[in-house]
């Protein structure tokens, strides 16, 4: 990326993201880029605040100090509500696991965005289902999250990333709890769907074969964002 | 990386059934891509290595109104080998070669910088990664393009591991290799 | 055992801050039970007439005073519930790690004994505390205590603890019966555990009751007030063996009519968790339906008894002074709110914890931008559907309760409806939305995203 200067205006900007929790420095003035569009994969060693950047980038979190502008605004100045319905809309979430709500079926639970956002319950649920067959889990739209097999949940989880058309969907090690061939056919499911969308997606992982997915890669150490030479 | 051998690799194509040298390159570069394609002339070659050893014959020579082909088919002895190697495990690991260890010591023997050679490393280990990764996630992509592309990301990631690693203890080995 | 009982200290000395709280609402709940208990056996050992400093007279009289003790040992029934929801808190939590004792290789037995030794423990904190409070006491009112008073000191204040530890034993029999049932999510299939140990404990505290007061009523011959209590009791026991089994499926029909027609997020969040679980609430749904029924019976019963003593008053055929009877329905009516403030403890405890096992999914859930406000929904209507229809079946068994004395009281001339009590039950439901929401400030500490952290 040697066209920064002239190239596109970034869909997210971060800049000097400073976060502590409790003491602990998680960022130390991390700024990164994402474009429309662009698989942006976050890696580093355990520790190394790639979540927290997630957070911040996504509102999910607000930094201490620096900011996060996403298409004119300025994340961490928005109210609470407004992220909400940020979140809702313009972003989705996908976590290792624990994003589904366990009582709900697969169906309800991709419908759930949907019926926040005012969708009438039995559109909502059609919609819903539409996005479980894109993922190869309409015959489980039934199911509980408990009854699913971990590839099958994280599949729900995309599709519940994608059913509100986000332009940007943050993945937090979205296959850590998988084997490989289940993390494989998620991480598949995400980049053709992200691709058919035009839906950007931060990757936030430690594991490099998942990287590869990515269009780009920045590289987190001790809270700051490793400057490109490193990482090319 | 273990040794292929081409001669079983072209004993196994004409298992199928008989077939003329530029076909075997053919199909060879189809069955298993992203492996070095096959020169021609390594074909024709091999195959008369094969001849000599009994383990193939000429079947015939046609034309079909292009340039004249010789045909190959396996013989009995012929398949006999294929099935024993085929059946013999391949030796795991013999030998520990490894080109970018060995840069690094040299890096350290002659006072270089093997921290920014990991990383170069690194970033075209990445780069050759992404690219197996967009081919096998290439909506057309079949089943054999993704296992092999599968096969060598795999090695290309253990490499990885291996370089994270060996970066966070290179004041160690600096001191070691200093030492002695 | 003397090494079970080691590993039972060491592991409740070792936990987090959760476990001690568990550990001090038991103790507390122990302690008041104890409380009552002795309280209770004190009283029923006195013979005949007394003069007792305390009551307004109300304990002077044998009849008088085997209601006091019947209302004593009612008491037991809510602080039962509330010591049950306490060995909820941390359940999850406990749950692991007994499964992890087993799978290290303790034996389902030892491993029960562990976990009945830890709830028994903290149940002999409360007992020995309050004991210790109660000596003091009741040797101050009472110059000479008889023998049989220590005796049954000396059977109450080991006797919780046991009790507490049985409680514990059966509350967690799943988990010993395998290694890795806290580890995987494993369900109840109904909540008839629960019910049954509920209903258990409750008979026995009742069965002593009239024992309790055939003793002390004895030698005064022809006293209808120990009749009432007994008719009172079979009542509450009646509609409170169906409290529970009514509870749990009212729950479960409400989540199942409810999920397929919820048209907003909460109610469908709601519905389904209901539907899902039906049987988690329904112990402190049950002792909600209890104090309900009982509370809008002694409102009836009380109303109808007060007119009733006006007009004896007015036509001067009131032998006794009127605070003789009144003090009586005080102390009455204060034994009730204190089960009623039990049993609200019960439930904002209950849904405290149900937040605090959910906590890292409500977190997500946040993160992905369900709004706070909807998840706070969806936790208050998980109370309040299922309650609708339990208070309003417990008002209708109390009024029966009130309608019924009125008319046996009556006989002949004109029936007093006694509309007072109507009161009871909507009051009951806006407490029990308030102590359920007592619990939405823990839910916007659960859904901040640090809470993502922890996996």
């Amino acid at each position: 990326m040697n066209t920064k200067a002239e190239g596109p205006v970034p869909l997210l900007a971060a800049r000097d993201l400073v976060k502590t929790y409790g003491g602990n420095p998680a960022l130390r003035g991390a700024s990164a880029d994402l474009y429309a569009g662009e698989i942006l994969a976050v890696t580093g060693p355990s520790g190394s605040g790639k979540s927290t950047l997630l957070h911040c980038l996504a509102g999910i979190v607000r930094p201490d100090r620096g900011s996060v502008g996403y298409r004119g605004e300025r994340l961490h100045q928005l109210s609470e509500e407004r992220l909400s319905e940020l979140r809702r809309t313009d972003f989705g979430v996908v976590f290792q696991f624990g994003q589904l709500i366990p009582e709900l079926t697969a169906v309800d639970n991709v419908a759930l965005p949907l019926l926040l956002a005012g969708t009438a319950r039995p559109a909502a649920r059609e919609r819903a289902g539409e996005w479980l067959e894109r993922f190869g889990v309409r015959g489980q739209q039934d199911q509980r999250p408990g009854e699913l097999s971990g590839g099958q949940e994280q599949r729900v989880a995309l599709a519940r990333a994608l059913v509100t058309g986000p332009k940007v969907v943050f993945a937090d090690e979205p296959t850590g709890a998988l084997d490989c061939l289940a993390g494989e056919q998620v991480m598949t499911a995400l980049v053709h769907t992200a691709r058919e969308c035009g839906t950007a997606v931060v990757l936030v992982t430690h594991d490099d074969r998942t990287a590869a997915y990515a269009d780009r890669e920045i590289r987190m150490s001790d809270g700051a964002v490793l400057p490109a030479e490193v990482t090319a | 990386m273990i040794a292929m051998s081409t001669r079983h690799i072209l004993l196994g194509l004409l298992a199928g059934g008989p077939s003329h040298g530029y076909d075997l390159k053919r199909r060879h570069d189809e069955r298993f891509p992203q492996a070095r394609p096959l020169a021609y002339g390594q074909v024709y070659t091999t195959l008369q290595r094969l001849v000599r050893d009994g383990l193939a014959e000429v079947e015939g020579t046609g034309s079909d109104g292009g340039p004249e082909r010789t045909t190959y088919r396996s013989t009995e002895q012929g398949d006999r080998e294929l099935a024993r190697w085929a059946a013999e495990i391949a030796p795991p690991a013999p030998f520990v070669t490894n080109e970018i260890f060995a840069k690094v010591v040299v890096s350290i023997l002659a006072g270089g910088d093997p921290a920014a050679y990991l990383g170069a490393q690194r970033a075209a280990h990445l780069e050759r990664m992404r690219r197996l990764t967009a081919l096998k996630t290439d909506p057309g992509a079949d089943l054999a393009t993704v296992l092999s592309a599968d096969y060598a990301l795999n090695h290309l990631d253990a490499d990885l591991r291996w370089m994270t690693t060996t970066a966070a203890r290179l004041t160690t080995l600096t001191a070691e290799v200093d030492a002695t | 055992m003397r090494t079970d009982l080691r590993l039972a200290w060491e592991l409740t000395r070792g936990s987090d801050r959760r476990e001690w709280w568990r550990v001090g609402l038991t103790a507390a709940g122990a302690a008041l039970a104890t409380g009552f208990a002795l309280a209770a056996v004190s009283l029923a050992t006195l013979r005949g007439r007394y003069g007792i400093a305390v009551g307004h007279g109300l304990l002077n009289e044998p009849g008088t005073r085997s209601g006091v003790i019947a209302g004593l040992l009612l008491l037991l029934i809510p602080l039962l519930g509330f010591l049950g929801q306490c060995a909820r808190i941390g359940a999850v939590h406990r749950d692991r790690r007994l499964a992890a004792l087993r799978l290290a290789g303790a034996a389902p037995a030892q491993v029960l004994r562990i976990a009945a030794l830890e709830t028994g423990l903290a149940c002999l904190l409360g007992s020995v505390l309050a004991t210790a409070g109660a000596v003091p006491v009741l040797l101050h009112l009472w110059s000479a205590p008889t023998a049989l008073t220590w005796t049954g000191f000396a059977l109450v204040a080991p006797g919780v603890p046991v009790l507490g530890a049985l409680a514990g034993a059966l509350a967690l029999r799943r988990v010993a019966a395998s290694p890795l049932g806290g580890v995987r999510r494993v369900r109840p299939a109904s909540g008839r555990g629960p019910g049954l140990l509920f209903l258990g404990g409750a008979l026995l505290v009742l069965l002593p009751a009239p024992a309790a007061m055939a003793l002390t009523s004895s030698g005064t011959p022809g006293v209808g007030a120990g009749r009432l209590p007994l008719t009172l009791i079979g009542l509450v026991v009646t509609v409170g063996a169906g409290a529970v089994w009514l509870a749990g499926a009212v729950s479960g029909l409400t989540g199942r009519l409810l999920a397929p027609r919820a048209r907003s997020a909460a109610a469908l969040i709601a519905a389904e968790r209901l539907r899902d679980d039906p049987w988690a609430s329904a112990r402190t749904h049950a002792a909600v339906l209890l104090v309900t029924v009982v509370g809008t019976g002694f409102v009836g019963v009380r109303q109808v008894l007060l007119d009733g003593l006006d007009e004896m008053r007015r036509l001067h055929q009131l032998g006794t002074d009127m605070t003789y009877y009144t003090t009586g329905l005080g102390l009455t009516a204060v034994g009730i709110l204190v089960a009623a403030a039990i049993v609200l403890c019960g439930l904002a405890v209950g849904t405290a914890e149900a937040l605090a096992t959910r906590r890292r999914g409500l977190a997500a859930q946040a993160a992905a931008g369900v709004p706070r406000r909807v998840l706070a929904r969806a936790l208050l209507l998980e109370t309040a559907l299922p309650l609708v229809p339990s208070v309003l079946s417990a008002g209708v068994g109390g009024m029966a309760i009130g309608v019924g004395y009125a008319s046996a009281v009556s006989g002949h001339g004109t029936l007093t409806v006694p509309y007072t009590a109507l009161l009871v039950p909507p009051t009951a439901y806006a407490c029990c939305l308030l102590a359920a929401a007592t619990s939405l400030p823990l839910l916007h500490r659960s859904v901040r995203p640090a809470e993502l952290r922890y996996t």
